[in-house]
């Protein structure tokens, strides 16, 4: 039995994305929870070198609040 | 060293946008005035978690080519400024084209492609 889930492909690759635009807060989003974290590549399916320039770009947008650091807990 | 980069600043949103063009005219006259620079206001915006008590800013890219040297002043005026809540400066990362041809290299190319369709013809 195949217990192997078929590989996803990297979205970034798929569309020749070469740099991560920290400011472009939609696609950042897609890459983040409902809380706000950054999601693994494993669920996402982003390859190892573009996760790397998702997460840098992902904190450079929360430093500048153009994406939260938390969100839907409310205190 | 010369290197291309990209600021972004996030004001403080009650300042006239006067005020802000006449800081970011400061700051830009700090690296010398680059001639590639380049100014892209997102004007005001919510920001995705209060700062201190602001809820919004007012937010400005701008993209130049500077000497390295410069920076470190540079920066300084902006984290003394009170009217700046935020700043990020990277190395501008963009998608790098072939690198344009001299005249020299042009008219070479142009003469080698006219002879490989001379030789299709024959």
């Amino acid at each position: 039995m195949n217990m192997r889930r078929p590989q996803k492909t990297c979205p970034f690759c798929e569309t020749r994305v070469h740099f991560i635009d920290y400011k472009d807060d939609r696609t950042l989003g897609r890459f983040i929870t409902d809380h706000g974290k950054i999601l693994p590549s494993r669920l996402s399916g982003v390859c190892a070198r573009h996760q790397r320039q998702l997460s840098t770009a992902i904190k450079r947008a929360r430093y500048l609040a153009i994406i939260p650091y938390i969100r839907g807990m409310q205190a | 060293m010369t290197r291309q980069y990209e600021a972004v600043y996030v004001f403080d949103s009650t300042l006239e946008d006067a005020a802000i063009n006449d800081k970011l005219g400061r700051f830009h006259g700090l690296l010398g005035n680059p001639g590639d620079l380049q100014v892209n206001h997102w004007g005001r915006r919510q920001l995705a978690y209060p700062i201190g008590r602001r809820e919004s800013g007012y937010y400005a890219v701008a993209r130049f080519t500077a000497e390295a040297t410069t920076l470190p002043e540079y920066e300084r005026a902006i984290k003394l400024d009170d009217g700046i809540v935020r700043h990020l400066i990277t190395l501008y990362e963009h998608e790098l084209g072939a690198p344009p041809m001299s005249e020299e290299e042009l008219a070479l190319a142009n003469r080698r492609r006219e002879m490989e369709d001379d030789e299709d013809e024959e």
